[in-house]
């Protein structure tokens, strides 16, 4: 009997082995990481100096000791929901307006606004609480003898943001932060209406300055529309701060002495990645036509096999290269159209490697084209590396990002604007938070300083592909991913979690139908600021008749591509606002509930949540199987400059990522991977319904079958 | 929800009520004295309704009453009148301002059976005497604009402006004058009512200088228009030149409700209209104006609330908040008037307001 293992065992092992998570804990002097926002691609704000890191402890000391002292003040001087006052015979009045320039007649709807009096012994009493209506307009009636009592020192009116919901003893609840206080002198209260007037907020503003929706964000730390919980900000840092570290050591050897570091070196310092794992007990499997087909179809890339019009059992899968956006000359993005013929077993198997675009730094035809098959022998080795690393770019810009990140900040950034009475934001927010917070982390340390140095894309090409991405990402009509085989774990698995949230969704719509259609205006609000601001539909501000027969043939090859990629009915009819078609349909066009829009609001919602959660989870979680070794898999293959281009082996380190940008990759997609925090079932800040995590529990064997654990199964888009 | 009588609420309500009663009268008395020091005696001036012209004639009440009998409006009795226009408080007919008519059952300069104060519009800037005392703080004029905080603070006060000023007013006689806050009517038959009211042209003749579409931001601007070719005193001069061709003839009319223990106190709110299906206009009387009063007999009359019988007069106020603080306040500035008729004595009658380019200005400095 043989001792050896088949491969699958090996995957299986090399899996579990390479499971990312592990606490960090370096005692009192080790290195600490402020927070999330100070991480950087270079040197991130790490505090390593004994001095410092004593002078930081006393600070924190501080912090707590004035936050004990802060809690007993705040349980000395409580505010009760109690009402003061007996005759309602005044009013505050006012109205409530966004303030960006461009919105200042836009009314904020169902915001809380209390007003309350402090008394000269520092009691609160609260004199009154309304929302503002869907105009914006708020009315606070109050007792006026209350209020201008002689024991009273100051009054204030505040406004609160309705930030989240939580279970409490299996009870909803709300959470509102107060966002906004508006001094009143005592002394101007006189009776009738005290009009404070157009209360002009910075809240949820959609930015100016970006092709796709984007919501503002001026400071991370003090001024953002949400921050991450305390739970979450913890469980990252110490998870960060070894890999952190191992980043900011190699960024100094590379300084100070090159000569002592190696890429080897450099990957042998993270921890061990699912390929790496694999190669050493079975050498050669992961360059294999067996593990690329498995990869391709089961692994972070999820590819997408768009059958082969002329040859049935036979699938394409693409990826695009550098298209005609913005892009250096010193990496190489090919077009990778990769030809599958699926196997006895379910598995895909690579037949041919179609390359479009330059593989070398002295020809830059974009158009030149070169075809590769297993006969091609060390060159298919060599192109199955550039189609990978193609996959991985363009699943990390194109999928991770844009397609789970940019999207779900849409309906996020619409949903936290309108969504504040409606049952929705019960089912919808728990899904759609800090999603905001990072990509804006994103913006800075992958779009303008990681990518654009370490792949082919400028920061503009990827801003210009982003939005072409966008413009074929909408709910409407959208499914999950066919199953071609049994050994089609992925799409399975996706499709199994599908039915589980549609079912979810349509007992959350009978359980909240009255309040769903009672504050239906909030979800056409929602719609329209979801519409007004989504990009065009992809093309279709583009005249082909204007381009080049080649650069047409490819913009119409990639938009039949991305409609079965992402799931995009180009023909259903989409709404025209300034001139753009936009790619995102409507939940609703009416003010009042209309019957005909219920359903496609149900199927609306299961698509918001199916991207925060699975679809992001799968790419996320196995970003460093797929990208956790620097020669298999990287962001981009340099020319070179010998003539062959990236047409070499691994072994040749000159179209290898150079040092600094190896150890940045392995540092961003172990980071990336590492989400230990806002997990479905785990659910700890309990904000998700009991009934979504029932359900996920009813089809967990189900799951672990397709090698999905329901546990690792984000609840929101954090990373 | 009825609350449980008690010892501790009673004396409590009773000493919020003496306190506020004390702070409502040391108010009135601080408000009348400053005027009289500060403004009506060094300025030879009237609060604000400096810009006028009287005239005098007869009253008729009507012959056959439907307002509840009362001794003082016995049917078709006939009072000797006086009635004096005013634009507040600038001193140009031709600026947006609030126009008024005072009447007197008199053919005195001050003492009279009963006087009556009314403005144009059916609501007020102010509402309590809290809200008068923060109107006048923040009045804030400079050229013909004013009250523009005021109006930001206070959207009742700036409706009530809205509703109150007549620009284009082409005649003092044609504008519709109300009393706004009630006052006391205890009738023949003893029933204690409240009363207000109001005064039109007796034929009819259509309101002028309503803005039916004012603006929200621009109604602190009360400066003449550009282009304007009135002129300071054209209001005044259509009176004078009216009542010597036809006289003026106008018709006084009354509104009464029944008080009731459980009134609400916006009953007494005068930025709150009574339902005229409910409390209908009824005519009080007839008032004729068959001659004009030259400018010096017009500055030196006066009126007041206290001008009034007993069972005409003013509504008791509880507090500085009270709707009917507004007419105690008015009744405890007495001072204020003596205080002008000393400063006529002393510094002479101030001049007549001169047909110059001098607009927009609210004082006789200017």
């Amino acid at each position: 009997m043989s001792t050896e293992k088949n491969p699958q065992e090996i995957c299986k092992e090399c899996h579990e082995k390479t499971r990312i998570g592990y606490q960090y804990n370096d005692g009192f002097f080790g290195p600490k990481l402020r927070s999330i926002n100070h991480l950087e691609v270079g040197r991130s704000k790490i505090i390593s100096s004994p001095i410092t890191i004593t002078l930081e402890f006393l600070y924190l000391v501080y912090e707590k000791v004035r936050d004990f002292f802060v809690r007993i003040w705040h349980s000395l001087f409580p505010r009760r929901p109690k009402i003061w006052g007996e005759h309602k015979n005044t009013r505050i009045v006012g109205t409530l307006r966004y303030a960006h320039r461009n919105e200042l007649d836009v009314p904020i709807h169902h915001l809380k606004i209390e007003f309350w009096a402090r008394t000269w012994w520092l009691q609160w009493r609260k004199l009154s609480e309304a929302y503002s209506d869907y105009e914006g307009n708020f009315v606070l009636p109050f007792d006026l003898r209350t209020a201008r009592s002689w024991k009273i020192k100051k009054v204030q009116a505040e406004v609160y943001q309705f930030t989240h919901t939580y279970y409490d003893g299996g009870l909803l609840k709300l959470h509102e932060e107060r966002f906004k206080v508006l001094p009143i002198r005592k002394k101007d209260l006189i009776g009738m209406s005290y009009n404070l007037r157009t209360v002009r907020l910075f809240l949820w503003e959609y930015r100016t300055d970006t092709m796709v929706p984007r919501v503002v964000i001026k400071d991370h730390d003090k001024d953002a529309p949400q921050k991450y919980s305390q739970g979450r900000k913890d469980a990252l840092i110490a998870q960060i701060l070894p890999i952190e570290l191992t980043k900011i050591k190699h960024l100094e050897q590379i300084k100070l002495a090159p000569e002592t570091i190696s890429l080897q070196d450099i990957q042998n310092d993270y921890p061990e990645s699912l390929t790496v794992c694999i190669e050493k007990k079975l050498p050669g499997y992961t360059r294999s036509d067996e593990w690329f087909g498995l990869r391709m179809m089961n692994g972070m890339n999820r590819g997408y096999f768009e059958p082969d019009p002329t040859e049935p059992g036979m699938y394409w899968i693409k990826y695009f290269g550098v298209c005609n956006y913005p892009h250096n000359n010193e990496y190489a993005l090919p077009t990778a159209e990769i030809k599958f013929r699926i196997k006895e077993n379910g598995l895909p198997t690579p037949v041919e490697i179609h390359l479009t675009g330059p593989l070398n730094a002295i020809d830059k035809n974009p158009w030149q084209k070169h075809l590769f098959t297993p006969e091609s022998g060390d060159k298919w080795l060599y192109a199955k590396r550039i189609a990978r690393v193609n996959g991985g770019f363009s699943t990390e810009v194109d999928e991770h990002f844009c397609g789970t990140h940019l999207n779900t900040e849409q309906y996020a950034i619409a949903a936290y604007r309108n969504l504040r009475l409606n049952p929705l934001s019960e089912l919808l927010l728990p899904h759609l938070k800090e999603v905001v917070l990072i990509n804006h982390s994103a913006d800075k340390m992958l779009l303008q300083e990681y990518i654009p140095s370490a792949t082919a894309l400028t920061y503009e090409g990827l801003q210009l592909r982003n939005k072409d991405v966008m413009g074929v990402l909408d709910w409407n009509g959208w499914k999950p991913m066919r199953v071609l085989s049994e050994a089609h774990t992925l799409a399975r698995a996706e499709n199994l979690f599908w039915n589980v949230v549609t079912e979810y969704v349509d007992w959350f719509f009978a359980e909240k139908e009255d309040g769903i259609k009672k504050y239906w205006k909030e979800i056409y609000r929602m719609s329209e600021d979801l519409v007004n601001n989504a990009v065009p539909v992809f093309l279709s501000d583009v005249n082909l008749d204007s381009l080049s027969p080649e650069e047409k043939h490819l913009a119409q090859n990639r938009l039949t591509y991305y409609c079965g990629q992402y799931g995009f009915e180009k023909n259903k009819n989409r709404q025209v606002r300034n001139g753009e078609l936009k790619a995102v349909s409507p939940l609703t066009l009416s003010e009042e509930y209309n019957e005909t829009d219920w359903n496609g609001l149900k199927q609306a919602c299961s698509y918001m949540i199916m991207m925060a959660t699975f679809m992001h989870t799968w790419i996320n979680e196995h970003q460093y199987d797929d990208m956790g070794e620097v020669l298999y898999n990287c962001g981009g293959l340099r020319f070179s400059e010998k003539p062959e281009g990236v047409l070499q082996p691994e072994s040749e380190l000159s179209i290898a990522p150079d040092l600094t940008r190896s150890t940045q990759m392995l540092f961003f997609t172990n980071f990336l991977s590492r989400t230990e925090y806002g997990f479905i079932t785990r659910n700890e800040e309990h904000d998700i319904n009991p009934e979504f995590k029932k359900r996920l529990e009813v089809h967990r064997k189900a799951f672990s079958d397709l090698g999905v654990n329901i546990d690792n199964i984000e609840s929101r888009t954090n990373i | 929800m009825t609350k449980k009588l008690s010892l501790y609420r009673i004396i409590r309500n009773r000493i919020r009520l003496w306190i506020d009663l004390f702070v409502l009268w040391i108010t009135a008395k601080a408000f009348g004295w400053m005027l009289a020091i500060f403004l009506s005696f060094p300025y030879r001036s009237r609060m604000s309704h400096n810009n006028g012209i009287a005239g005098q004639g007869q009253m008729k009440i009507v012959g056959n009453p439907e307002f509840p009998e009362h001794p003082f409006y016995a049917a078709g009795k006939v009072f000797p009148v006086r009635v004096r226009h005013a634009s507040a408080t600038f001193l140009d007919d031709a600026m947006n301002c609030i126009r008024s008519i005072s009447i007197k059952l008199s053919h005195n300069r001050f003492k009279s059976p009963f006087d009556i104060e009314m403005n144009s519009g059916q609501t007020s800037l102010f509402w309590s005497a809290a809200s008068f005392l923060k109107f006048g703080s923040m009045r804030k004029e400079k050229w013909g604009v004013e009250y523009v905080e005021y109006n930001r603070l206070y959207p009742e006060g700036l409706k009530g402006a809205q509703q109150a000023v007549r620009r284009h007013a082409t005649s003092f006689h044609n504008v519709h004058y109300y009393s706004k806050t009630p006052f006391l009517f205890v009738g023949k038959d003893g029933i204690k009512r409240y009363a207000k009211y109001r005064v039109k042209p007796f034929d009819d003749e259509p309101e002028s200088g309503i803005d039916n579409n004012p603006s929200d931001w621009d109604m602190s601007n009360q400066r003449v228009l550009p282009h304007e070719t009135r002129g300071r005193n054209f209001l005044k001069y259509e009176y004078e030149d009216r009542v010597k061709r036809e006289g003026a003839k106008y018709r006084l009319q009354i509104q009464t409700r029944i008080a009731q223990d459980d009134d609400d106190p916006e009953v007494f709110n005068n930025m709150i209209l009574w339902d005229e299906q409910i409390f209908p206009w009824q005519d009080l009387g007839v008032i004729e104006i068959t001659e004009v009063l030259d400018w010096k007999e017009s500055t030196r009359m006066g009126f007041s609330v206290n001008n009034m019988p007993k069972t005409l007069g003013v509504l008791p106020a509880k507090s500085i908040f009270d709707y009917n603080s507004l007419n105690y306040l008015r009744a405890h500035s007495e001072i204020a008037r003596k205080a002008r008729m000393w400063s006529y004595w002393f510094w002479g009658v101030p001049p007549e307001i001169p047909d110059n380019d001098n607009r927009n200005v609210s004082d006789w400095g200017k």
